[in-house]
């Protein structure tokens, strides 16, 4: 055996194996996890790129609209380009916000409310993992799929995207710097954000149907600000993703210190 | 010299919902298996959540294998294995998934985990279910897999929380086997939490019994009954009533009380079974026919009515040996 540490990785390693594997074979959670995804961030670009092709449709009504010199990386385009850069170099952006942060959070209620669904709970309490330990795990196991998801989705977006402008730009338009930005540091920071809220409402939540009702009605309309804002994120200059960015990671880090502190056996038993 | 397996003193824990535990005194000798008895709500599993530290407990100290269980509950956890009364089995994973993942919470290799789970399902009548997904299988077969899961890691103290809940007959009796084979090996001490008195009267060498969160009672069956009853009931057929005589005369044994006649001899009450032999000695000497003596021992089920109804009662003097 093993001489115990302060945090056993091969520890939490093999509870994060597990849960993972878990989600594998659990219909009710991997299909949403993946059917939301692959609607976001590939068939609604797609079709939505396909649209935006007709040479007809203009976008200055819609430039008009945005405030300050906002519009004009747009208005610099040719005619022809604006409408298929606007929709899928911009609009399509608050998916990558919205979808790790749902994945996280469904995955988060599956993870902490579903091992009182399975009665599971209790036989880990009464393993000599630390209770560190099992924060870590339940943290990973949601939030490593969320953030694969949100990458795997924006390569497979970037294929997409690229490939149903190319007869109209004749040239890779996706990723741009502030695209990388914000998949690689605003993405993972709602991810964050999504667990930080689900690991408490979890908590308190006696089942995953609770969970994900109480977790609703905060991840909702933190979705509904990320549909509002985030496409402003790829106007901005590059500091204000970064400011936004850490503005979230700072709100989720809080939540998920705080959740780390509640997260004991005695307040978990005490609610079995 | 043996610290014994289990000692608290005043250990009480509450909930929102009311006390669950209240001044909990407790001594279990290292091997020994003891039954905690009471009905649903007791405060069996809160008992073995404190005693195993998952719990805290809001008053009182608890040793256990000569730790702390709150302030060293990894170390006590690392010694003790728990049956909960929920079989707590992943049902998504396989029998031998479940019971590697448990090894590998424990400490051992993956490779390590499979021979002792391998080990233990065939052990106990689960080798051809090693690979099967646990969603298919009786309350029976989880008991048995989740059985497994707690010896995975051979532990100094089992607890078994309400080990035969669910099962059939023929189940339980395999069960109740399988603990009284596993408290005869290796000397390991056991906590059996039940509310199911035949079993624990099979397994048991001592009785806890709780009742709304208080302890009741303590001891051996029988050691619990002297309390109770003070004395024990001896009935000696002497094949017809005895006579006047007869009955001043085993008056006259020291230790014999409530000496008299029944339709078929005599019956008195001692507290020792000396008494007893004395009492047939004296019988034969005075040259009486002594055709069977029969001292009524009380069972575990007459201990644990009659500690229910003192507590019922009101009566909360706890009954200790």
């Amino acid at each position: 055996m093993r001489a115990p540490r302060t945090v056993d990785l091969d520890v939490v390693r093999a509870l994060t194996r597990h849960d993972l594997t878990a989600v594998r074979r659990s219909p009710a959670v991997i299909i949403p996890i993946l059917v939301l995804p692959l609607f976001l961030l590939v068939l609604l670009p797609l079709s939505i790129g396909i649209a935006a092709r007709n040479p007809d449709m203009s976008v200055d009504r819609y430039l008009d609209l945005l405030p300050g010199r906002l519009a004009d990386p747009i208005e610099a385009l040719p005619d022809s380009e604006r409408l298929i850069v606007l929709v899928l170099g911009y609009l399509i952006a608050p998916m990558f916000l919205i979808v790790p942060l749902m994945v996280s959070a469904v995955l988060a209620a599956d993870s902490f409310a579903g091992e009182k669904d399975r009665r599971t709970l209790e036989t880990l309490l009464h393993s000599p993992v630390r209770d560190r330990e099992l924060y870590l795990a339940k943290l990973a196991s949601a939030f490593v799929p969320a953030l694969l998801v949100s990458w795997v989705g924006f390569a497979v977006f970037a294929v997409v995207a690229n490939l149903v402008g190319w007869g109209i730009l004749h040239r890779v338009f996706v990723p741009t710097g502030r695209w990388l930005v914000l998949i690689l540091w605003v993405s993972p920071a709602s991810a964050a954000l999504g667990l930080g809220i689900m690991v408490r409402v979890s908590m308190r939540a006696r089942n995953t149907q609770e969970a994900q009702q109480l977790g609703g009605a905060v991840v909702v309309p933190l979705t509904v600000l990320a549909v509002a804002q985030a496409s402003y994120l790829l106007l901005y200059p590059v500091a204000v993703s970064l400011g936004v960015g850490l503005a979230v990671w700072l709100v989720a880090i809080a939540l998920n210190a705080r959740g780390a502190a509640l997260f004991t056996r005695d307040r978990m038993a005490s609610r079995l | 010299m043996d610290v014994g397996a289990i000692s608290s003193r005043g250990l009480s824990r509450a909930f929102a919902s009311g006390p669950a535990l209240v001044d909990l005194d407790l001594d279990v000798g290292s091997g020994q298996v003891l039954a905690l008895l009471g009905p649903n709500g007791a405060g069996k599993t809160t008992t073995v959540r404190l005693l195993n530290g998952i719990l805290r407990p809001d008053a009182g100290t608890a040793t256990v294998l000569g730790l702390d269980p709150w302030a060293d509950g990894e170390a006590v956890r690392r010694r003790t294995g728990v049956l909960t009364e929920q079989a707590g089995l992943d049902e998504r994973f396989t029998a031998m998934e479940n019971l590697v993942l448990a090894a590998r919470l424990r400490g051992f290799s993956a490779d390590e985990g499979r021979r002792r789970a391998g080990d233990l399902l065939e052990r106990l009548g689960m080798g051809d279910r090693v690979d099967t997904v646990v969603q298919g299988f009786s309350t029976g077969q989880r008991k048995r897999v989740a059985l497994a899961r707690a010896l995975l890691h051979e532990p100094d103290l089992l607890f078994l929380d309400e080990p035969t809940s669910g099962l059939d007959p023929s189940a339980t009796k395999g069960v109740v086997e399988m603990i009284a084979d596993l408290a005869r090996e290796h000397g390991r001490t056991v906590v059996l939490c039940t509310h199911f008195l035949g079993e624990a009267g099979r397994l048991a060498d001592r009785m806890a019994v709780l009742f709304h969160g208080r302890l009741q009672a303590e001891g051996t069956p029988a050691e619990i009954a002297r309390r109770l009853w003070g004395t024990r009931r001896t009935e000696v057929d002497l094949g017809h009533a005895a006579t006047p005589e007869v009955v001043a005369l085993l008056a006259r044994v020291p230790g014999s009380e409530a000496v008299e006649a029944t339709d078929t001899g005599i019956a008195f009450e001692a507290d020792e079974r000396a008494v007893v032999a004395d009492a047939v000695a004296t019988l034969v000497g005075s040259g009486r026919a002594v055709f069977g003596v029969h001292t009524h021992e009380p069972t575990l089920e007459d201990v644990y009515f009659a500690v229910e109804a003192r507590a019922l009662r009101g009566d909360d003097a706890e009954v200790t040996a």
